[in-house]
């Protein structure tokens, strides 16, 4: 690909870029949020036209118009969203776009044949008769693969692939396409988690503002040079100094929630948090969390069990009454939960503040004082707008954020729920967050860290718990963790050697 | 009961189901792909019209019944357009035609032909009534098939068709694959939007046949708004039968008892009342089916 240049109105998402890819190779392509890596991989697959630039391919000049094209000219993507019919076979979504016929029916039983054969050529296994809704993440991932492998792509595009899942889960995935690489397939994989990049690439291509900025050799670069040439400054490494907890704060106490069939979605889930400690809860997505905290804020009705928030319990009670009783909590959906995408800026930072003496007076709004409390958050929690009228949906993913965390660690609660604190925003900003959820622990609080991030969980939290299957599995104080013990109890699994 | 009466009240049934179960299908074809079309009811009637007032112009069935089904497809490409393409608010486009069409043939009736309300004449010819030699006289299914029109047999074969269509065919996978994630049908080059156009404007086409039926079956004539809701059973009929081809036979034929009971009631309870019989049948229909899924989902 030359001088591929790609504009969104006046933003330049991909300004004259480069990239080139042998045969056999696998090259990481990588860079924070919105450093025009997902850009230049869509006008690879022809789901984007770039503006200017041009692709070649084996020395021949290409032209995709639609992902169509790209699949002809054997290129294949993995989507970082799943692009699957869960009411289908697998054999059925790998087969799709070039299905084996019968006369003029679709030959399912053919199709399951051929899905077999697949499976066995590549050394990747899976049933061709069980539904993609039913597959774990894993095995979802898996069909992607396979799908692109039917189409009998040589280059295969991978974006984010190991986003969704666990450890292990990760290095299987790792694995398969070192042996694809072998086999002569040639692979991208945008990714910004480094470690992956330095166990399975060759080369590696750093981009950032959309721009091409440098390409290397593996062995001839270091994690922390890549990171320098990601964000474009030095990134330290965070050293959190022990502190001595301060009093039991969050007590949950055999929290169950059932669920429609005979098992519950939270099964008699204990764990405790104290002040000036942040206790994060590792699990793969869906085994959960989600219930916790929407029982913890009074979204949900637990069907019997206790939540202490310093002394009281809150179980059952409504989300006001929760929240006077001292919490907060940053949402894990910012969209869904978090704001009103089409609410000014104004009125997404008082929301859960409209009580307070400063915002209002006997149900009227004192909109000065909105104002001065909404400035003071845009511009201690470095909130890029253009004005408080601006709309919350108009803000990039990392701006919005902040407003949320700001808003919520302004309520200065003694108990601090962050769910998914950084999901989808950028290095500068996740180092941000991350910080003032350590303010937040020196102030003697105490912050309960829901992330399917395992790093995140294991950089910040004094205490982890592993959350499967709606129980608290498993209970590390930060010296004990290790991200393979984790992994495997996030899996179901267990440890040969009791925790403590 | 006399079986000659019960043979006359499932006669009715099967004449009432044909207009009901092609527009069901049409319906049915529409959420298949994801496309909630609320305009069944215009697509009904302005077959109803163009296909009485085209044999009313020619005399020829086959004009008549092509009339029909091309006006119908043709209100469900105006659908396709807005609500598909240009992503338009369903209810706002659907609730519009319907009404528009209402009106619309109220007025060509007055324009072309001058009458109000009704269009009957002897002119018109009527659809050939099938009474099968040795089926006729037997007793009580002779009874019961007596004077059906081609159309009451064919809509069992169009259900037929389109099942085998969508479940056993490739291009049938495709089409389901829209409805199931239109992003994934995209991202494998399937064109997605395209689909949907052509289900939309299949659904028209098919509504439209109903419309025939509707006004050359039982009788040929057209009245002002004669599909009196006929589109919002078809919606509930496709809903009972999960969208599925076949099933929403057996739905259908539910609204064309009722309308079948309510039709034979008629001497017995005042019209006014028997009448409303499809229409609380279709509400009662709806609620415990979605409570059954809903506790299902529960």
């Amino acid at each position: 690909m030359k001088h591929i240049t790609k504009v969104y109105g006046s933003l330049y998402a991909n300004n004259d870029v480069h990239l080139t890819l042998d045969k056999g190779e696998i090259l990481a392509v990588v860079g924070e949020n919105g450093a025009g890596k997902s850009t230049l991989m869509k006008i690879l697959y022809g789901l984007e036209q770039p503006t200017s630039g041009k692709i070649y391919l084996n020395g021949q000049l290409q032209h995709f118009r639609s992902p169509h094209d790209a699949i002809n000219q054997k290129i294949g993507m993995v989507q970082q969203h799943f692009m699957l019919l869960n009411p289908c076979t697998v054999a059925e979504n790998i087969v799709y776009g070039r299905e084996p016929r019968k006369g003029l029916f679709f030959d399912r039983e053919e199709a399951v044949r051929v899905t077999e054969a697949l499976c066995e050529k590549y050394g990747l296994h899976i049933d061709p008769r069980r539904l993609v809704g039913d597959c774990p993440v894993g095995l979802q991932q898996r069909v992607e693969i396979l799908k692109v492998l039917y189409q009998d792509a040589d280059i295969i595009i991978f974006d984010e692939p190991s986003a969704v899942l666990t450890p292990q889960e990760v290095n299987e995935l790792l694995r398969t396409m070192r042996k694809l690489a072998e086999m002569g397939k040639s692979i991208i994989i945008i990714t910004h988690k480094l470690h992956e990049v330095m166990a399975v690439a060759d080369r590696v291509m750093v981009m950032r503002l959309g721009r091409y900025i440098q390409e290397m050799a593996k062995t001839e670069t270091s994690i922390e040079e890549m990171s320098y040439l990601m964000v474009g400054r030095r990134i330290v490494e965070r050293q959190v100094p022990p502190r001595k907890p301060t009093g039991r704060v969050l007590e949950v106490q055999d929290l169950v929630l059932a669920g429609s069939e005979a098992k519950n979605i939270l099964d008699h889930f204990s764990i405790h948090v104290d002040g000036g400690e942040i206790v994060g809860i590792a699990g793969v997505s869906g085994n959960g969390q989600s219930e916790l905290i929407q029982c913890l804020t009074g979204l949900l009705q637990p069907t019997s069990g206790k939540v202490m928030l310093k002394g009281q319990d809150v179980a059952g009670k409504s989300v006001g009454d929760i929240r006077t009783a001292g919490c907060a909590c940053i949402p894990e959906d910012r969209y869904l939960w978090g704001c009103a995408a089409r609410a000014s800026l104004t009125e997404t930072a008082i929301m859960a503040h409209q009580r307070s003496s400063k915002i209002s007076r006997n149900g009227l709004l004192n909109n000065k004082g909105a104002r001065d409390f909404t400035q003071s958050l845009l511009d201690g929690y470095d909130v890029r707008n253009s004005g408080q009228t601006q709309k919350a949906g108009e803000l990039s993913g990392g701006n919005i954020q902040k407003l949320i965390v700001a808003r919520e660690i302004e309520q200065h609660s003694p108990l601090l729920i962050a769910a998914e604190p950084t999901r989808g925003v950028d290095i500068g900003a996740m180092e941000f967050i991350h910080n003032k959820l350590l303010e937040k622990r020196e102030q003697g609080d105490a912050v309960l860290l829901i992330s399917s991030e395992l790093t995140e969980i294991m950089s910040l939290s004094d205490r982890i718990y592993v959350i499967y299957e709606g129980r608290a599995v498993g209970e590390f104080r930060k010296a004990d963790a290790t991200e393979e013990d984790l992994g495997i109890l996030m899996m179901g699994g267990k440890l040969n050697e009791a925790v403590s | 009961m006399s079986s000659a009466y019960i043979a006359s009240i499932i006669n009715s049934t099967l004449r009432s189901t044909t207009p009901i179960l092609l527009a069901a299908l049409g319906s049915a074809i529409c959420s298949r792909v994801g496309v909630f079309n609320v305009a069944l009811e215009a697509q009904m009637l302005i077959g109803c019209f163009f296909s009485i007032a085209v044999n009313y112009a020619t005399g020829s069935l086959l004009l008549a019944v092509g009339a029909g089904i091309l006006s119908g497809a043709l209100v469900g490409l105006v659908v396709a357009l807005l609500q598909v393409k240009y992503k338009a608010a369903d209810m706002v486009i659907g609730t519009s035609l319907n009404l528009l069409v209402q009106g619309g043939t109220t007025f060509l009736l007055y324009l072309l032909f001058g009458l109000r309300g009704v269009l009957n004449d002897p002119k018109l010819v009527p659809l050939y009534k099938i009474n099968l030699p040795v089926i006729r006289d037997i007793p009580f299914l002779g009874r019961v098939l007596e004077n059906l029109t081609i159309l009451d047999y064919i809509c069992y074969i169009v259900a037929a068709l389109l099942f085998v269509w969508l479940f056993k065919t490739v291009s049938g996978f495709h089409i389901l694959s829209v409805g199931i994630n239109k992003a994934a049908a995209e991202s494998l080059g399937t064109k997605a939007t395209r689909i949907q156009m052509q289900m939309v404007v299949l659904s028209g086409a098919l509504c439209g046949l109903g419309g025939t039926a509707l006004s050359m079956g039982q009788v040929t004539m057209f009245t002002e708004n004669m599909t009196s809701g006929r589109g919002f059973i078809a919606m509930a009929a496709a809903s009972l039968g999960m969208s599925h081809p076949l099933l929403t036979i057996f739905s259908s034929l539910f609204f064309g008892l009722c309308q079948g009971i309510g039709l034979a009631l008629q001497n017995v309870i005042k019209s006014q009342l028997t009448m409303t019989l499809p229409y609380v049948a279709t509400i009662v229909a709806l609620v415990l089916f979605s409570r059954r899924s809903a506790r299902r989902q529960a």
